[in-house]
């Protein structure tokens, strides 16, 4: 279970022109709730608060206003613990390009307290599943992008997670290996995970999600199965609801 | 402790899987070091018995003769050439001729009526066999002189002590070790630290800004590690390298001084050669060793802190390059400054971090050991390299610097 209540993010920037700090209110008051074997989408336009979301979520930066729960466990009173219940995937493909498949997911074992023999078991089940059996003995520098995308998944779910947050993880891959990736998605939410997904594909989201947030600005709009939000808006398509809480937005500014 | 041992090993592992950086660090100094040694003991020696064996070639104006017969008598090292055309100054410049020696026209008129020859010698002092013709040229003046002054004595009916009311003995109180010793105390501290910084930068810049520029930070972050277990076990890595760095690459270049030393001090070799190659061995003592490894330790750690954050600080490992190159000037300076002559003497320096380190292990290889200086440089050096690690923990926890928004 993933709780957020009230979560607020800003950052300070710089202006490069006038050199003065700015504070950006990247997640303005935030509050969902994911339950075990449910599939949540937060979808919404580049820059509209997703990552740092789903950071906070993962227990890699901290709220400045309200509270996560991930597993009944606060993220800022309890980190390693709660971040012991979340397998998180970034957005970047960074992999250790000099090790091997199974060295790094045995060394990840051992980050998230595994003894190495289970770490290994687990390791070589998920790489099966994932369809990298073959490849577990060989260095990782000269894998294409989906191969590389499979491998941090694995690395993501080698410790059985109860909470599994993929942020953007169908960009950039072609339509196989994608839909192996959703298929995993779907997998996950059978076996009782709470997964969160960031995307800005529609498709993606139609495919696989219980329900979706949409967030714009760093507010929460929706939060409703994706059918409800369709008729609640009287639209064919999430893409056309994006365009109507952009000029939404625009029309709030002053 | 166990979250950072496990980091440490990552990086290890990480590091053992790129056998090309294992040996330009560790395996090329192993290689480099006797290389340029043996290379420039031949070619120091070579050039040595050149010019020792050659003689000088010297241009000498001496219309009276009163010292070209001493010149001529000593052809294995003069050879009198005349004057090549042009200028002589330049000709001497373009290596055509060692010296040009001009004495007075008069000089035996001036020698016979008891006044003082004027020898005007002209050399450049730029060139080694230039300065060797004039210290040969020196040699035959100062026995000229010895004879003639006691030539004149004996006219007089002087005894010859007349001349020389006092003469000074010297004795040697040290020893060709012990000055070997503080020569290479002098500049042990400062390859310490250079070898220290330099070897530890480019893996602690790929160990942090790295990991950022790959992508792969985050993957270790979102694991159960506690943060501070990674910088701690991260530091602990570029503390490792830079130790290990330091050891091989002085190893190597001690192991080839003492070549050098040992086939400097073979049979044929002179007696200062031998005492000094048996000094130094007696100088560098386990418990010098020891000591000097032990003041190693926080100051390896001192210069691990520093590159850990600037690295983590540095959004690519540019950026950290970038930031971190200007600290090896500040070692050079620093170690520019241990090495200078007389440092020793000045009372405030004990009680100056780092620059302490290098007054302390100076003083361990001159066998001046002050163990009272000695342990104030390692107090405040741990002082500093646990202050510094506390700040690095406390700045690179936030998440600033870890995302660098």
């Amino acid at each position: 279970m993933i709780v957020l209540e009230d979560l607020h993010k800003a950052f300070l920037v710089k202006d490069k022109r006038t050199r003065a700090r700015r504070r950006i209110e990247a997640v303005r008051g935030i509050s969902l709730r994911v339950a075990p074997g449910e599939i949540y989408g937060l979808l919404g336009p580049n820059g509209a608060g997703k990552s740092t979301t789903l950071r906070m979520i993962a227990g890699l930066m901290r709220p400045d206003r309200g509270r996560i729960l991930v597993g009944g466990l606060d993220t800022v009173r309890h980190p390693e613990q709660a971040r012991a219940q979340v397998g998180y995937l970034a957005t970047d493909l960074g992999v250790y390009g000099r090790f091997t498949p199974r060295e790094l997911l045995r060394l990840f074992g051992e980050f998230q307290g595994l003894e190495p023999r289970t770490a290994e078991r687990r390791a070589m089940h998920l790489l099966e599943r994932l369809g990298l059996g073959g490849f577990q003995d060989i260095r990782m520098e000269g894998f294409s992008g989906g191969q590389k995308q499979k491998v941090s998944i694995a690395r993501a779910l080698l410790h059985d997670p109860k909470v599994v947050i993929f942020d953007e993880p169908t960009t950039g891959l072609d339509v196989f290996t994608a839909r192996a990736v959703l298929d995993l998605l779907r997998a996950m939410r059978d076996e009782g995970r709470s997964v969160v997904v960031s995307t800005h594909i529609m498709p993606t989201v139609e495919a696989v999600c219980d329900r979706v947030g949409i967030l714009f600005d760093g507010v929460l709009h929706g939060d409703a199965p994706p059918r409800e939000i369709l008729a609640g808006r009287g639209v064919a398509s999430l893409d056309e609801v994006f365009f109507q809480l952009a000029a939404e937005a625009q029309g709030d500014r002053p | 402790m166990k979250a950072a041992l496990l980091v440490l090993k990552k990086e290890f592992l990480e590091l053992s899987k790129d056998r090309r950086t294992l040996f330009f660090t560790f395996g090329m100094p192993l290689i480099l070091y006797p290389l340029i040694f043996a290379m420039m003991g031949r070619l120091g020696s070579h050039d040595a018995a050149l010019r020792a064996g050659k003689a000088s070639r010297v241009c000498l104006v001496d219309p009276s003769g009163v010292l070209a017969p001493a010149l001529r008598d000593d052809p294995r090292q003069f050879r009198l050439v005349p004057p090549p055309p042009g200028d002589l100054r330049q000709a001497i410049r373009d290596q055509k001729l060692e010296l040009e020696v001009e004495v007075e026209p008069d000089g035996a008129a001036r020698l016979a009526r008891q006044e003082t020859l004027q020898v005007k010698a002209q050399f450049d002092e730029s060139d080694d066999s230039s300065r060797l013709a004039l210290d040969r040229l020196r040699g035959v003046v100062r026995q000229l002189q010895t004879r003639w002054v006691q030539e004149r004595l004996h006219r007089l009916g002087a005894p010859p002590q007349l001349a020389e009311p006092v003469r000074l003995e010297t004795v040697q109180a040290g020893d060709l070790g012990l000055t070997a010793g503080k020569m290479i105390g002098s500049f042990l501290p400062y390859l310490l630290m250079i070898m220290m910084y330099a070897g530890a930068m480019q893996h602690g810049i790929y160990a942090t800004a790295g990991e950022k520029e790959r992508g792969t930070l985050l993957s270790l972050l979102a694991t159960r590690l506690p943060r501070t277990q990674i910088i701690l076990g991260k530091l602990l890595y570029i503390f490792a390298i830079g130790i290990l760095s330091a050891l091989v690459n002085l190893a190597s270049m001690g192991l080839s001084v003492a070549r050098l030393l040992a086939s400097a001090a073979g049979p044929e070799a002179p007696a200062h050669a031998q005492a000094a190659a048996t000094g130094l061995a007696a100088l560098a003592t386990p418990g010098v060793l020891g000591f000097t490894f032990l003041l190693m330790v926080p100051l390896g750690l001192f210069f691990a802190n520093f590159i850990l954050l600037a690295g983590i600080q540095a959004r690519t490992t540019l950026e950290a390059s970038t930031a971190l190159t200007p600290g090896i000037f500040v070692v050079v300076f620093l170690g520019v400054f241990s090495m200078a002559p007389g440092i020793e003497k000045m009372g405030w320096l004990p009680y100056v971090p780092v620059l302490n380190v290098s007054l302390a292990i100076r003083k361990l290889f001159s066998q001046q050991a002050n163990m009272g200086q000695y342990w104030v440089a390692l107090a405040m050096t741990l002082g500093l390299a646990a202050l510094m690690t506390w700040v690095s923990t406390r700045m690179l926890n936030r998440e600033s610097a870890l995302f660098r928004l």
